[in-house]
C-alpha cells in the first residue's frame, strides 16, 4: 500500500483559494467559516505604505499534516482516529464520540466539528471521494492554478513527490513538535 | 400561478435573520426545492449542503467554465442527473488543467435556489421587482404586443415607423453573446453596446492602432515582466495567470508590479512600486525617454518595423521625459525608472510591458497604452518568444447569418460634432468604435440628445446597474425606457427593471458555439450540455428561436407598410421571396449542435473530439502529454507559434505606428504625449476612489454565489491604516463613502496596503435586487458613488477619476 | 413497602424516612430559600440539556480553536472536590489519622454526590455518549488519556459506592478495602484528568507534569474547602467538638496543601516566563495579567491561608466563611486553567482576506453551558439533602 504525502510548491501561492473551494465540492463540506479542511494563511504586511516588506508577505496552504506520529489518532479514545493502509489520518465518523480531544491535540487547528453528523472531520486526502474511485489527485491538487501541490506516494521511490523531496530543500511545520508531518514545504 | 418577487419589508432584523428569512421566501417563491442543496442547518446561519461526490467511477461531460471571460476547460461530474463537481480538464492549453474557486464554484451558480426560473412579465412599478410568472408563449406574446404595463414591439416599430434602430440591443462577453448578435444583426437595430467600453477598449484600441492588435503576452518565456494596471493574482486572465506565478520570486521571471494598491500581484513581484493613480503615461515617458538617450532600443527591428520613430524620439527627448521630470508626477523614484529601462533592454526580446486588461483608468489612458505599446516594440519584443505574440488560431467555417437592410432603420445613434477648434468628432467622444460608448450613449439618451427616438433595449447577460459608473443614471435610462427584455440567470438589478425577463439556462445547461483560441497553443474549444435546462430555463439559441418565430411575421408586415423598397422588393419578387429575406428565424433553425459540427467540419474528427474530450487541434493525440502530475505538453517546443510574422505588425501599414496623422484633426494628441492635466491630485480630506477585482469574485455576476460568499461573505473599503487610526477608524467600522453624485456603505478594512489619499473596493457589491437572497445590499457599490467620467477618445469609462470623502457611521 | 425491605436488607435506611418527610423540613426562611435555590437549580440543569438535546453543540459557545468550554471545567471541579473528598475521606481508615475516623462515611457520601453531576456534566459535554459507552469497549483507546480517565472514574464510582454500601451496613472491613480500591483509583483517576492536558505537546502551557499534580493538591484543597462549607451548614457553625478536633485538623491540612500549590504554582510560573519561550511565556504573562488570576490567588489561597496562619488552623468558622468564595475561586480556576490551555492560537495567520489577525482566542460559556454546569450543583444538594434523611451518616465508632 502506498504512504500518501504531500508536497507544497507554497511560493506559488496566490491566495486564490480555488483548492478550498473544491475541497468544499468534492467532500461535501459544510459551508461556514469554521468548517473547513484547507485554508490559506495570510500575514499582515509590515511596513508603512509605499515603502512595504515584500518579504513580509506569505500566503500559506494548509491543511492537516498526515502526521507519522499523529497526536489526534494518539489521543482518541475510541480509535475513531487512525492511519489507513495508505499512511492517511483519517476518522471513522461511527467511532467518534465528539469529545473534541484531538481537537485540542492537533497542533495545526486541522479539525473542526461536522455539524451534520456532529463528529469531528478534517483533510482526508479525499480518501472517501477521489482515492476511493481509484483517482491519484486530491481535488485541491487537481484545481490549483498556479500548481502549488504535488501529492503522491512516499514509498515509492521513483513518484514525483520522491523525486521532489529529494531534490529540492523543504521543511515541515512544527517539526520540533516531534509530530512528523506528511505535508512539505518546498522552498 | 402568480409567482411575484414582492419586497420584503418585513425582514429588516439582523442579517442573519433575514439571510434565513429571505432564503426560506425564495425558495417558496422561486420554489426550487432542490434537496441536496438548499436547506440550513443552524437557525441564524444559511449553509447549503453540497454534495459529497460518490465513490463510483461516474461520468464527465467536458465543458467549458463560464464563471467568467476565461472559459476554462471543465469536466463535470454527473452522479443521478445531479452535477457533483466541476474538475479541470487538462487538456487545454489555455486553462491548463486549472479551475479557480469561482470555476469550482460554478454548481452553486446552477443549483442557486434564486435563479431565474420561468419567463415573467412586471405587473408593478418599473424597477419595483413585482413580476408575474407567464409561459414562453406569452412572455414573447408581451414582447410582441406589450401589456396594460408597457408597449410591445409592434407599437413602438409602428410608432417609429420601422426605424428598428428604436431599439437597444447590448450584451455581456460570453460564448452566447455571438448567437444574441445575430438576433440583433437580424433585427436590423444600428445601436450595440457590449462591455468593450467599461473594460478594454482603450487596451484593445491602443495597441490595436498602434501593433494592428491587442497581442498577447508570453509570460511563460519572458524574463523581465512589467505587470503596470494589472492583478493577474487577483485577476484571472488565463494563461497569463498560470504561466506568471509558476515563475516568479527568483524562479525565471523578474516582475515589477505597479500598482498604486498593494496586491496579490504585488506580493509575489520583485519590486512594488506605488505608482500614482492615472500617472502610468509619465513613467512609460520617462522609460522610453531612458531607452532612448541611452540607445538602449533594438535599431534593427525598428529600421524595419517602425514608422515616425524619428519624430518619437525627437517628441520624447525634446519634452525632456526623464525620469527626473516623471519622480514628482508619478511617485516612482528616477533611479527606479532608469534601472528598469536598463533591466528591461538587456532582457529584451524575453521582455514584456503587459498590455492589461481592463484598461480605463484615467482620461489618458488611450495614450498610455500606445506609448507602451511603443515602448515594446522600440526593444524589438514583439512576435517573439518570451515577448508580446500574435500567435495562431485555427480558423472555423463560417455559417451564414442574416443581416437584412432595413430602409428606415437610422444609422447608429451618435452624434457628430465640431469643437471649438474645429476639430471633427462625435459628441461624446472622438472615435466610435464596434462595442460603441455605454456611457455616452446612456447619458445623450437621458439627456435628450438622441438623433432619434430609442424607446426599448434587449439585454443579454449584461448588467448595466451595476456594471457602469453612476448607477443612479442607469436606472434613469431603464424606467424612460419603454420597453426593457433581459435574458439572464439571475434576478439581478438589471432584470429588476425589466418589463419581460427571459430565463436562460446556466452555463452547464446549454452547447454554446464552438470557439477558436488563439495563442502560442492555439485550439478550439466547446461547451458541451452537461445536464438538460432546469425549470422552464432554455438556452439563449432557443429563446430567440421562439421570439423571432413570434415576432418575425408581424415586423414584417410593419415594415411592409413603412418600407418602400420592401415593397418594391414584394411588387417584384412576391412577398414569400421577399420574406425570407426578413425571415428573423433563420440563424436559429438549426440547433447548436449541429451548428458546430458545421463550423469544425473541417477538421476530421474535430467534432467528436470536441464531444468527447471539448477540445481539439491537429496532431492533438501525438503532441498533448502529461509529463508530470501537474504539467502538460501540448505542442512540442518547436510546433509553438511564438513568432508567425517574422516580427511585422499587424497594422495595415505592416508598421509599429508611433504617429496617426488623421487623430490631429479629432483634437487627439498624434503621439502620446504627457499634459499637465493629467497630473494625479485630490483635494485635501478626499480620497480618491479605485476599483477592481477579486479572486474569488467575478464583477457582479458572482456575488450570490453561496460558496463564494462563505470564503468572503461581503466587500470592506481598504483606508491607509494611519489615516483610519487618526479619524477614529477601527476593523469592521461601518463607513459611508460618498461622491459627487451618491453614497455607498462598507465596513473598514485599515491596511497599509493603499496610500493615504486613496480608498479602494472590490466591485460588484452591494446589489439593490431583493431576489438576490445574498447579494441583497451586501457591502458597498462602487458604480453608485463612480461619477461618469467619459475618455475623450473612445468613450470609454475612466473608473479611477473620482474624488470620494468617507465618514463613520 | 415491599421496596423498602429490600433497600433496608442492602442497606440500613432510616426509620423516619419517606417521600414525606422529605417535605417535611422546618419552614426557616433560610431552609425555604436553599430549598428553592436548588429546585431552582435542577430546573436549570433540566432546561440546559433540553437545549442540549435539541441543538447538541451548538447550544454551546465552544470553537474550531476553542473546543473545550466551561462544561469540561465544571466537570473537572466536581470530580476534583470528590477526589479531594476521597482523600479526605480516607485520612481516618486509610491513613490512621483517628480525628477522621467519625467523619469518613458522611465525607465518602459527599464524594459520590459531586462525582454524580461531574458526570451528568461530562455526558452533556461528550457529542456522543452512547456511542462512547459502546466504542470505549470494543475499540479502547489505549493511549489515550480520556479513554483511561474515564474507565478509571468508573471504578472509582463503583468502589466508593460499595464503600459508602458496606459502610452504612457497618461492615467495616470490607468498606476500607473499597476505600483503598477507591482512594487509589480516585486519585489515579484524576491526575490522569491532568494528564488529559499534560499530554498536548501543542499546547506547551500545559503540556509538563505540573498539571496532573496540581490536579491532586488542587483536589484535596478543594474537598478541604467542601467539608468547612457542608459542616458549617450542618452544625449552623455550632460544632461539637470532635467534629471541631477533627476540622482544626484539617485546617492544618489545608495550610499545608495551600503553601505547597502555591510554591509549585510559582515556580511554574517563573519557569514558564524565564526564557520567552513563546506560546508559554506569552501565555503565562496573559494568566498573571488576567484578573481572574489574581480573583483566584485572594480567594482560593492568601485569605484562607491568612486565616489559618494567624489562627493556627483554630478560626474553623471563619475558615466556613472564606470557603464559599473560595470553592467559587477553584471553578473559576478550573475554568481558567482549561480555557489558559487553549488560549493560544495554533493558527497564527488570517485566513480570509477582511479579518483581524488572530490573538488570543476568546470564550465566554453561553447560557445554556452555565445552566448545565451550575445546574449540577442542584443535584449535588439534593442528593445529600435526600442522603441525610436517609442515611445514618454519623459514624458509629464501636463498630
Ligand atoms: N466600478 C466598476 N465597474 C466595472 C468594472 C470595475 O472593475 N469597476 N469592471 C468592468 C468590466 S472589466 C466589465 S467586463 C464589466 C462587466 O459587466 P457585465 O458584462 O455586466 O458582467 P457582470 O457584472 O458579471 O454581469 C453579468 C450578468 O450576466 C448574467 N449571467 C451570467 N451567466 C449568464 C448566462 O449564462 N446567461 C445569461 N443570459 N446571463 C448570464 C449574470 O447574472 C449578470 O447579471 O463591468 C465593468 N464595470
Ligand atoms: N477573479 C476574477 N478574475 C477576473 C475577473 C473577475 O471579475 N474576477 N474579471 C475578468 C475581466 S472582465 C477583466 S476585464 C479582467 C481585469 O483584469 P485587471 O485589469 O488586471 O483587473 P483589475 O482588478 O481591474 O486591475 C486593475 C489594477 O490596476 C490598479 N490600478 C488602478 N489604477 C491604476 C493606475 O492608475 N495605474 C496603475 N498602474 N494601476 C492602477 C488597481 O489597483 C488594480 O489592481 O479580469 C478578468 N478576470
Ligand atoms: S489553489 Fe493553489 S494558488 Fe490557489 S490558494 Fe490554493 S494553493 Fe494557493
Ligand atoms: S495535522 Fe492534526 S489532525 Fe492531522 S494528523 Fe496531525 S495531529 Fe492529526
Ligand atoms: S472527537 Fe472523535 S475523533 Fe476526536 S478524539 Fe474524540 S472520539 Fe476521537
Ligand atoms: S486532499 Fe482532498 S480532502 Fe484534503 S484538503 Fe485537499 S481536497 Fe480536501
Ligand atoms: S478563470 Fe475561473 S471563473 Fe474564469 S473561466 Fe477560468 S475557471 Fe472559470
Ligand atoms: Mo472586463
Amino acid at each position: 500500500m502506498a504512504r500518501y504525502g504531500m508536497a507544497l510548491d507554497y511560493k506559488n501561492c496566490i491566495n486564490c483559494k480555488a483548492c478550498e473551494t473544491a475541497c468544499k465540492e468534492e467532500n461535501g463540506i459544510l459551508m461556514g467559516a469554521d468548517k473547513h479542511r484547507i485554508w490559506v494563511g495570510t500575514g499582515e504586511i509590515e511596513g508603512e505604505y509605499p515603502l512595504l516588506d515584500l518579504t513580509s508577505n506569505v500566503f500559506h496552504p494548509s491543511q492537516c499534516q498526515h502526521c507519522d506520529d499523529a497526536p489526534c489518532e494518539e489521543v482518541c479514545p475510541t480509535q475513531a482516529t487512525y492511519t489507513d493502509e495508505n499512511g492517511i489520518v483519517r476518522v471513522n465518523i461511527d467511532q467518534c464520540i465528539l469529545c473534541s480531544y484531538c481537537m485540542n491535540a492537533c497542533p495545526y487547528d486541522a479539525r473542526y466539528v461536522d455539524d451534520r453528523t456532529m463528529t469531528v472531520d478534517k483533510c482526508n486526502f479525499c480518501a472517501e471521494t477521489r482515492l476511493a474511485r481509484g483517482e491519484t489527485t486530491t481535488a485541491c491538487q487537481a484545481t490549483c492554478p498556479t500548481k502549488v501541490r504535488i501529492f503522491g506516494d512516499l514509498d515509492d521511490p521513483n513518484s514525483e513527490i520522491s523525486e521532489v523531496l529529494r531534490t529540492r530543500e523543504h521543511y515541515s511545520l512544527k517539526a520540533h513538535l516531534g509530530t512528523k508531518p506528511k505535508l512539505f514545504y518546498l522552498t | 400561478m402568480e409567482v411575484e418577487i414582492s419586497r420584503r419589508k418585513f425582514l429588516q432584523g439582523t442579517v442573519a435573520m433575514s439571510i434565513v428569512g429571505s432564503a426560506a421566501l425564495s425558495t417558496n417563491l422561486l420554489s426550487n426545492n432542490h434537496d441536496s442543496h438548499g436547506s440550513s442547518a443552524k437557525p441564524g446561519v444559511v449553509s447549503f449542503h453540497n454534495t459529497k461526490t460518490g465513490s463510483d467511477k461516474g461520468h464527465d461531460v467536458a465543458t467549458l467554465c463560464e464563471m467568467c471571460v476565461n472559459k476554462c476547460a471543465a469536466l463535470a461530474r454527473v452522479e443521478n442527473g445531479v452535477i457533483t463537481k466541476l474538475n479541470p480538464n487538462p487538456m487545454f492549453p489555455k486553462s491548463k488543467n486549472m479551475l479557480c474557486a469561482r470555476g469550482n464554484a460554478g454548481i452553486q451558480a446552477l443549483y442557486d435556489p434564486d435563479r431565474l426560473k420561468y419567463p415573467m412579465i412586471r405587473i408593478g412599478e418599473k424597477g419595483e421587482g413585482k413580476f408575474k410568472r407567464v409561459t414562453w408563449d406569452e412572455a414573447y406574446n408581451a414582447i410582441l404586443n406589450g401589456t396594460d404595463k408597457f408597449p410591445g414591439l409592434s407599437t413602438i416599430l409602428e410608432e417609429e415607423e420601422d426605424n428598428r434602430s428604436s431599439m437597444l440591443f447590448c450584451a455581456g462577453e460570453g460564448m452566447a453573446e455571438h448567437t444574441f448578435k445575430q438576433f440583433y444583426q437580424a433585427f436590423g437595430s444600428a445601436n450595440w453596446l457590449n462591455h468593450a467600453s467599461i473594460c478594454l477598449q482603450t487596451v484593445a484600441s491602443g495597441y490595436g492602432v498602434t501593433l494592428g492588435s491587442y497581442p498577447q503576452a508570453d509570460l511563460e518565456n519572458a524574463e523581465y515582466i512589467i505587470m503596470a494596471g494589472a492583478n493577474r493574482a487577483e485577476a484571472i486572465v488565463t494563461p497569463d495567470t498560470m504561466d506568471l506565478f509558476k515563475r516568479t520570486k527568483g524562479r525565471g521571471a523578474k516582475m515589477i508590479c505597479v500598482d498604486p494598491r498593494f496586491t496579490n500581484t504585488a506580493a509575489k513581484s520583485d519590486k512594488w512600486l506605488a505608482i500614482k493613480p492615472g500617472t502610468d503615461l509619465a513613467f512609460v515617458l520617462a522609460l522610453t525617454y531612458v531607452t532612448l538617450t541611452e540607445e538602449l532600443q533594438n535599431n534593427e527591428y525598428i529600421e524595419a518595423h517602425f514608422n515616425d520613430y524619428e519624430k518619437y524620439k525627437n517628441s520624447i527627448i525634446e519634452n525632456k521625459y526623464t525620469p527626473e521630470w516623471a519622480e514628482p508626477i508619478t511617485g516612482i523614484k528616477a533611479e527606479d525608472i532608469y534601472t528598469i529601462a536598463r533591466e528591461f533592454a538587456a532582457a529584451a526580446p524575453k521582455a514584456v510591458y503587459y498590455p492589461g486588461r481592463r484598461s480605463t483608468f484615467a482620461k489618458n489612458d488611450f495614450q498610455l497604452r500606445r506609448a507602451m505599446a511603443i515602448f515594446q516594440a522600440l526593444h524589438g519584443a514583439i512576435d517573439t518568444k518570451g515577448g508580446l505574440i500574435f500567435g495562431s488560431k485555427l480558423k472555423l467555417k463560417p455559417h451564414e447569418g442574416l443581416q437584412p437592410l432595413y430602409e428606415k432603420a437610422q444609422a447608429r445613434a451618435v452624434i457628430k460634432s465640431t469643437d471649438k477648434e474645429g476639430h471633427q468628432g462625435y459628441d461624446d467622444c472622438a472615435v466610435v468604435s464596434g462595442g460603441g460608448s455605454w456611457i455616452g450613449w446612456r447619458n445623450r439618451f437621458l439627456e435628450d440628445k438622441m438623433p432619434y427616438k430609442v424607446r426599448g433595449m434587449f439585454c443579454y447577460k449584461h448588467n448595466p446597474m451595476m456594471n457602469m459608473p453612476n448607477t443612479q443614471k442607469t436606472a434613469e435610462m431603464l424606467r424612460k425606457m419603454d420597453l426593457v427584455v433581459t435574458i439572464d440567470t439571475m434576478p439581478s438589478d438589471t432584470v429588476m427593471y425589466a418589463d419581460v425577463v427571459l430565463p436562460e439556462c446556466t452555463y452547464l445547461e446549454r452547447t454554446d458555439p464552438v470557439k477558436t483560441f488563439g495563442g502560442v497553443e492555439p485550439s478550439i474549444a466547446v461547451r458541451n450540455k452537461v445536464i438538460d435546462p432546469m425549470f422552464e430555463s432554455k438556452p439563449v439559441m432557443e429563446i430567440l428561436k421562439g421570439l423571432t418565430t413570434k415576432i418575425s411575421k408581424p415586423l414584417f408586415e410593419i415594415s411592409k407598410k413603412f418600407d418602400e423598397e420592401i415593397q418594391d422588393m414584394i411588387d417584384e419578387d412576391g412577398e414569400e421571396e421577399t420574406y425570407t429575406e426578413f425571415n428573423l428565424t433563420l440563424p436559429f433553425l438549426h440547433t447548436q449542435e449541429e451548428l458546430n459540427h458545421h463550423v469544425v467540419s473541417g477538421y476530421p474528427g474535430a467534432a467528436e473530439k470536441l464531444h468527447h474530450d471539448g477540445v481539439f487541434y491537429p496532431n492533438q493525440d501525438t503532441y498533448y502529454k502529461q509529463l508530470a502530475a501537474n504539467q502538460f505538453q501540448y505542442y512540442p517546443e518547436n510546433k509553438k507559434s511564438y513568432s508567425t510574422r517574422g516580427g511585422k505588425p499587424k497594422t495595415p501599414s505592416g508598421k509599429v505606428e508611433c504617429l496617426i496623422g488623421s487623430f490631429a484633426s479629432k483634437g487627439i494628441d498624434p503621439m502620446p504625449v504627457w499634459r499637465d492635466e493629467y497630473e494625479f491630485s485630490v483635494p485635501k480630506g478626499k480620497f480618491k476612489l479605485l476599483t477592481g477585482r477579486h479572486a474569488q469574485f467575478t464583477q457582479s455576476g458572482s456575488s450570490n454565489n453561496a460558496m463564494l460568499r462563505d470564503l468572503m461573505p461581503e466587500n470592506f473599503v481598504w483606508i491607509n491604516k494611519r489615516v483610519a487610526a487618526e479619524k477614529g477608524i477601527k476593523f469592521a467600522d461601518m463607513i459611508e463613502v460618498s461622491s459627487s453624485i451618491g453614497s455607498t456603505r462598507l465596513k473598514a478594512y485599515p491596511t497599509e496596503k493603499i496610500a493615504p489619499d486613496q480608498v479602494f473596493f472590490i466591485h460588484g457589491f452591494g446589489e439593490e435586487s431583493e431576489a438576490l437572497t445574498w447579494a441583497y445590499k451586501n457591502g458597498g457599490n462602487d458604480n453608485a458613488i463612480i461619477e461618469d467620467t467619459i475618455e475623450p477618445v473612445y468613450g470609454a469609462a475612466a473608473m479611477h477619476e473620482t474624488n470620494v470623502s468617507i465618514k463613520k457611521v | 413497602m415491599a421496596l423498602r425491605e429490600l433497600v433496608n436488607k442492602i442497606v440500613p435506611i432510616k426509620e423516619d424516612f419517606s417521600i414525606k418527610s422529605l417535605l417535611g423540613f422546618k419552614k426557616t426562611p433560610l431552609n425555604v430559600l436553599v430549598s428553592f435555590m436548588i429546585v431552582g437549580l435542577i430546573l436549570l440543569l433540566v432546561w440546559g440539556i433540553a437545549q442540549y438535546l435539541m441543538h447538541g453543540h451548538h447550544a454551546y459557545n465552544v470553537s474550531r480553536e476553542h473546543p473545550w468550554g466551561l462544561l469540561i471545567s465544571g466537570y473537572i471541579f466536581f470530580v476534583g472536590t470528590s477526589t479531594g473528598l476521597c482523600i479526605i475521606a480516607s485520612l481516618g481508615h486509610v491513613f490512621g489519622i483517628k480525628e477522621f475516623n467519625h467523619i469518613g462515611k458522611r465525607t465518602t457520601l459527599l464524594a459520590i454526590i459531586t462525582l454524580l453531576p461531574g458526570f451528568i456534566i461530562i455526558l452533556s459535554e461528550i457529542g456522543h455518549p452512547v456511542t462512547m459507552m459502546i466504542y470505549n469497549i470494543l475499540t479502547p483507546g489505549i493511549t489515550s488519556a480520556i479513554w483511561w480517565m474515564g474507565t478509571l472514574y468508573g471504578l472509582v464510582l463503583t468502589f466508593i459506592i460499595l464503600e459508602f454500601g458496606f459502610a452504612l451496613r457497618g461492615d467495616h472491613k470490607w468498606a476500607v478495602r473499597f476505600g483503598i480500591g477507591g482512594l487509589i483509583a480516585d486519585v489515579a483517576a484524576f491526575t490522569t484528568l491532568g494528564s488529559v492536558f499534560a499530554y498536548l505537546v501543542a499546547r506547551p502551557i500545559a503540556n509538563g507534569p505540573f498539571i496532573p499534580l496540581y490536579f491532586l493538591l488542587t483536589a484535596v484543597v478543594a474537598g478541604a474547602f467542601f467539608m468547612f462549607m457542608i459542616y458549617g451548614f450542618k452544625h449552623k457553625l455550632n460544632f461539637p467538638k470532635e467534629v471541631e478536633v477533627t476540622l482544626i485538623k484539617l485546617a492544618k491540612i489545608l495550610g499545608l496543601l495551600l503553601v505547597v500549590t502555591m510554591f509549585f504554582e510559582w515556580w511554574r510560573m517563573i519557569t514558564a516566563i524565564y526564557g520567552g519561550m513563546p506560546e508559554r511565556a506569552d501565555t503565562m504573562m496573559k494568566i498573571v495579567g488576567s484578573s481572574s488570576f489574581w480573583i483566584e490567588m485572594l480567594f482560593a489561597w492568601a485569605i484562607p491561608f491568612v486565616i489559618i496562619l494567624v489562627s493556627k488552623g483554630k478560626a474553623i468558622k471563619a475558615l466556613f466563611f472564606a470557603a464559599i468564595p473560595a470553592l467559587i475561586s477553584i471553578f473559576l480556576m478550573r475554568n481558567d486553567m482549561v480555557h489558559y490551555a487553549q488560549m493560544a492560537p495554533m493558527q497564527m495567520l488570517k485566513k480570509t482576506e477582511y479579518q483581524l489577525a488572530p490573538t488570543w482566542i476568546e470564550y465566554f460559556p453561553s447560557p445554556v453551558e452555565w445552566a448545565i454546569a451550575v445546574g449540577a450543583l442542584g443535584v449535588c444538594f439534593l442528593l445529600y439533602y435526600v442522603a441525610e434523611k436517609a442515611f445514618d451518616l454519623d459514624e458509629d465508632e464501636h463498630h
